[in-house]
């Protein structure tokens, strides 16, 4: 395959995905028709961006491409450019797959809706935007791509609107989403006035020479839009109410892709157009607002009774640490923060289907409700465990795996900087965890173990094909955390190496030697070193493991092994015993599971449930705020 | 006269958010998105604005280095976004009608079934 | 031939010492140690030093009993999965000088390690379907949520203060800590150590469940909570697991903060005058019964007089004592060590 075609690959992926959306359009109509539409766009869509990565992962090429061939004419970019560094192209992959996979489960999952022509138009047009706003070079275009995006996403959440809250969590996520595109509108419009280019490449290589107070107020600006796109604080109960209402398969996009555009947005921001992650200041922005998010969020989750609102809260927090890991600067940093982008969409992708395979069966999704389900349905349970143990970090998942670097990425900085700060990031990372299992301890037993409440006696395992699509991720989940040096070696290190290679990425658009010719300071192309300073194998884990339950097993086979079933005990008097109780329900809720954790810290929950008045005036107030608070931030401080 | 254009549009975006902020209709909210969007709108043009500079519409051989035409990017640009705008007016005036079928009511307080 | 060798050789590491057998033997051991100091201290005669053997062979022996509403798979895997969990945690805790894997896990990894077996025991009562269970699972929880905490900050603490000695930054394998100490002496010699040291003591009764800390498994309340409904051989590995827990923490505890002490041994084997294998046999036995004899005076320290002298605490209770108290000792220990005293 020659260069040539190689270039056109972006394109074609972000193309294929919209021209799906007009062709379902027109042949919508037919069942057959309209899925293979939509598994073709989506999966061609992936296989364009797998092709890429050998030549932009392995070999360090960065692909430019401009549209119409308008490429730059006197060292300014006339024409609008799509550039695929390792970066862009780490984020594709994630976003291709996980698109993929929820195409495959939507074709069952959606089957007994009405309007599924237009749920998979506007499923193509949220995919093809996500996707052209982290391959675009251009940022007016990834402001119309992140319009595109909120504007599916908005459509799409309110799509089941007799589910309760479906059209207010849209409201909601229309308003504040609105102000931050407005916000991400208005700070390119800043740099326009004063770089006169839209270019990313380009304006990386004149914003950081002129950096005055305009562009001051543009970064906090586009921090504050790339920031209600990765729903982070404050503006995370859009998330929890996007994701609770709207379908399982687009609340994977929504946490696990959505909020990724964000991530990346941020990347861009700070690591390339501003390159402003050496300031102190700038990597307090990004570590503050990270590790509040994680804690702020996990505490949240841990209140709610909704299985989609709980996993919704989870996603913010995880979100948190992947902005944590890249605020940090650091080569493991970056590493780290890519790694667990990628843990989070899968085992995040997978908790959702999950949850929405419980809706599909019971139609319900309240933790109170459910109960005992591991009898029912057992695969999904299984798959759900393995979700569950991902994000809370039980080695060897992938979430542990992403985790352990976020954690020695802090405390190597910590102990690098002397800063005792990031020693307190480095406690929250390791107490969030340990809160995000105790949360999925809770969901486990109020909706897989527990008692079958007896509305839910005729329920039955889930199709094929959505246990085959919780099946890819569940797979990933543990081939991610069980070769995490495969994985760092070939996917996440390229991309934390392209973060680092801004004068590289500058030159692939405008061409060689525009770095060092119009910048005062020109990036060192400096080789990151990864060093890590824990010790984890994971294969040798599982192998000890294996003997060891190898072991105990042939032991304990050997043993006398009578087994006794209930049948021959009559006498009620052992019913209290033996889970036989037959009217007599648990006496722990899921409200109150962690009682003896919740009243310690009652005053805190208190607050934060008066905190999150579901008033959107409110939300709106804190946009705003949080809004004032950035451009006094980066006015004052930067 | 273009520094009054730069008070106008900060004032039309000051004057979106707070609409939003502090109107508890549903109608008024999307009133004041729409304001916002009209600020920033004007705020682009304002900002490819050259006083005295004619239109950019030039046939192939006549540009020149001489030329003096306001910035075309910019009026490009709003135009997007003038289109975005109205779109977003739209979906948001679509979820209202449905929002006041559910709800029975065009009142942010009331609104609020998601919380906590 | 040697590739069977070094096969083997980790065979013997998993199967016998310091894997599964040795665990079982000294596991049970130290909890029969534990039962009759209480009972001595009650002023009961209390039950023979081998009274855990017996009672595990017995439950061996009993028929298992699947509840009606219990997922079975879920029901007998999880007991098992549990113990062999925590039968390679052991693998990676040096014995002073010799350690089998010292490249698998370091010390955080550790620390997630020992969740799974604590998730063992709250899967498997989850999925016996009993509200006992589900009772006694959320104060489980609730006090793997309070330890983890303390359990951090102290890990943290001596990752620093190795690290910063040997001019690595921080140092999280366990190997290192231990040879680190074998030189320098033991790191409860270190005044910024003594606070992280006291925290741990009061960790172990937390980790390992036993009183004043077990209102999870609160035997007069909530009929053993998460193990209510387990009977024969899967309780017997329940049993199993919470006494081989006992050395896991207490063990870890040898090799943090008295590694020095494989020094000293070796110093003695050299002034006796014996040389070659022999001493090497020797140190290595003499090393396995000094772990040994620390974990019998740390399992009476934690476990037997704590339990002899209090009396149970409510679970909000023991969630404060944690986050209050032992964290303020370990973040005192931390905030010392930060500062390189």
């Amino acid at each position: 395959m020659n260069m040539l075609s190689l270039q056109h690959f972006p394109i074609y992926s972000v193309m294929v995905l919209f021209l799906g959306a007009f062709l379902v359009v027109i042949f919508g109509r037919n069942k057959v028709l309209r899925h293979s539409i939509a598994l073709l766009a989506t999966c061609a869509s992936m296989l364009f961006m797998m092709a890429l990565i050998k030549p932009v992962m392995l070999d360090g090429e960065i692909i430019a491409y401009w549209m119409g061939s308008r490429v730059p004419a006197g060292g300014y970019a006339i024409g609008i450019a799509m550039e695929v560094d390792a970066m862009s192209l780490f984020f594709g992959v994630l976003i291709s797959t996980a698109v993929f996979v929820a195409c495959i489960y939507s074709i069952q999952y959606m089957s007994h809706d009405d309007n599924v022509p237009q749920y998979y138009t506007l499923f193509l047009m949220l995919a093809g935007g996500v996707m052209g706003m982290v391959l675009t070079g251009d940022l007016f275009n990834m402001f119309i791509m992140v319009e595109i995006l909120t504007f599916a996403a908005v459509a799409l959440t309110a799509f089941r609107n007799t589910v309760t809250g479906a059209l207010e969590a849209a409201f909601k996520y229309l308003v504040v989403g609105s102000i931050g595109s407005t916000c991400i509108l208005a700070g390119t419009i800043v740099l326009y006035a004063q770089m006169h280019t839209l270019n990313l490449a380009q304006l990386s290589a004149l914003i950081p020479d002129h950096f005055t107070t305009a562009t001051k107020l543009a970064f906090a600006l586009l921090y504050i839009g790339f920031s209600t796109k990765a729903f982070l604080v404050p503006f995370h109960p859009l998330a929890a109410d996007a994701h609770g209402a709207a379908p399982a398969s687009i609340s994977l996009i929504i946490s696990g892709v959505l909020t990724k555009c964000g991530i990346y947005g941020i990347i861009r921001l700070t690591y390339f157009l501003f390159q402003s992650m050496n300031l102190g200041t700038t990597q307090f922005l990004l570590v503050f607002v990270g590790s509040v998010s994680m804690f702020v969020c996990v505490t949240m989750a841990l209140a709610q009774h909704d299985f989609k609102r709980l996993l919704a809260f989870h996603s913010i927090s995880q979100i948190g640490y992947v902005l944590t890991a890249v605020g940090l600067s650091t080569a493991l940093g970056l590493s780290a923060g890519v790694y667990h982008a990628m843990n989070h969409t899968i085992f995040k992708g997978l908790l959702f289907l999950a949850a929405g395979a419980v809706l599909h069966e019971t139609g319900t999704t309240d933790l109170g409700k459910l109960g005992g389900l591991s009898k029912k349905m057992p695969h999904t349970t299984v798959l759900f465990l393995i979700g569950a143990a991902a994000i809370s970090g039980i080695p060897p998942f992938n979430g542990f795996a992403s985790k352990w670097m976020i954690y020695q990425a802090t405390y190597q900085k910590a102990v690098e900087s002397g800063n005792i700060g990031f020693l307190l990031v480095t406690i929250v990372a390791l107490v969030t965890s340990t809160l995000t299992l105790a949360s999925f301890v809770k969901v486990t037993q109020s909706v897989f173990f527990g008692q079958l409440p007896k509305e839910l006696e005729h329920v039955k395992e889930v199709p094929f094909g959505m246990r085959f699509a919780m099946g890819i991720l569940a797979f990933l989940c543990i081939a991610t955390g069980l070769f995490p040096e495969q994985v760092t070696r070939y996917l996440t290190e390229p991309a934390a190496t392209a973060v680092f290679h801004v004068g590289a990425y500058i030159n692939a658009a405008m061409g060689s030697g525009y770095a060092e010719s119009a910048m005062l300071n020109p990036p060192l192309a400096a080789e990151p070193a990864f060093i890590e300073s824990g010790i984890w194998s994971p294969v040798s884990w599982l192998c000890l493991l294996m003997i060891a339950l190898l072991a105990i097993t042939v032991v304990a086979l050997s043993g006398k092994y009578d087994k006794v079933s209930l049948g021959d005990v009559s006498d009620t008097k052992y019913q209290l015993f033996y889970g036989g109780e037959a009217n007599f329900a648990s006496l722990v809720g899921s409200d109150d599971m962690f009682w003896g954790f919740k009243y310690n810290w009652r005053h805190y929950f208190s607050f934060m449930h008066e905190l999150h008045s579901g008033v959107v005036n409110d939300y709106a107030l804190w946009a705003v705020v949080a809004l004032a608070l950035a451009i006094l931030y980066a006015f004052i401080v930067m | 006269m273009i520094l009054f254009n730069y008070i106008a549009s900060f004032f039309l975006i000051v004057l979106g958010l707070y609409c939003i902020v502090v109107k508890y209709n549903l109608i008024k909210t999307v009133i004041g998105l729409s304001v916002m969007d009209y600020g920033v709108n004007l705020l682009i043009i304002t900002i490819g604005f050259n006083p005295g500079g004619t239109a950019p519409i030039f046939t192939a051989g006549e540009l020149t280095p001489a030329s003096y035409f306001v910035d075309p990017i910019p009026q490009a640009l709003t135009l997007t976004s003038i289109v975005i705008g109205a779109c977003v007016t739209a979906m948001s005036l679509a979820l209202v009608i449905k929002l006041e079928e559910q709800y029975g009511t065009t009142d942010t307080r009331e609104i609020r079934r998601l919380r906590g | 031939m040697t590739l069977i060798l070094e096969a083997l050789r980790y065979l013997v590491y998993v199967l016998i010492f310091p894997g599964f057998l040795f665990c079982f033997l000294t596991g049970l051991l130290l909890c029969g140690i534990d039962r009759k100091l209480v009972a001595r201290m009650q002023k009961r005669v209390g039950p023979p030093i081998l009274q855990p053997f017996y009672d595990f062979f017995k439950l061996c022996g009993k028929e298992t009993i699947i509840p009606a509403a219990a997922s079975k798979t879920t029901f007998l895997l999880a007991p098992l999965v549990g113990l062999a969990a925590l039968v390679v945690i052991q693998l990676f805790i040096p014995v002073f000088r010799f350690s089998a894997f010292s490249n698998v896990a370091d010390i955080i990894v550790i620390l997630y390690l020992l969740l799974i077996p604590a998730l063992s025991v709250i899967l498997g009562g989850a999925a016996s379907g009993s509200p006992y269970a589900g009772v006694g699972l959320s104060r489980e929880m609730v006090t793997i949520l309070s330890c983890e905490l303390p359990l951090v900050l102290v890990l943290l603490a001596v990752a620093k203060t190795v690290g910063q000695a040997l001019g690595l930054g921080l140092c999280f394998s366990l190997t290192k800590i231990v040879e680190y100490q074998m030189e320098y002496g033991s790191l409860i010699l270190k005044l910024s150590m003594l606070p992280a040291a006291a925290a741990f003591l009061l960790i172990i009764p937390g980790e390992t469940g036993s009183h004043p800390f077990d209102a999870a498994e609160a035997e007069t309340e909530i009929c053993e909570g998460p193990l209510a409904e387990y009977s024969g051989a899967p309780l017997g590995v329940y049993k199993l697991s919470h006494a081989i827990k006992i050395l896991t923490m207490t063990s870890l505890f040898v090799a943090l903060f008295f590694g020095g002490v494989g020094r000293g041994l070796e110093n003695l084997v050299m002034m006796l005058g014996v040389s070659g294998g022999l001493a090497g046999a020797l140190i290595f036995l003499l090393e396995i019964l000094v772990l040994f004899l620390f974990c019998v005076v740390l399992t009476f320290l934690c476990i037997s007089v704590v339990h002899a002298v209090t009396a149970r605490l409510r679970i909000e209770q023991l969630f404060k004592y944690y986050w209050t108290v032992v964290t303020g000792l370990a973040l005192i220990s931390l905030v010392l060590a930060w500062y390189g005293l």
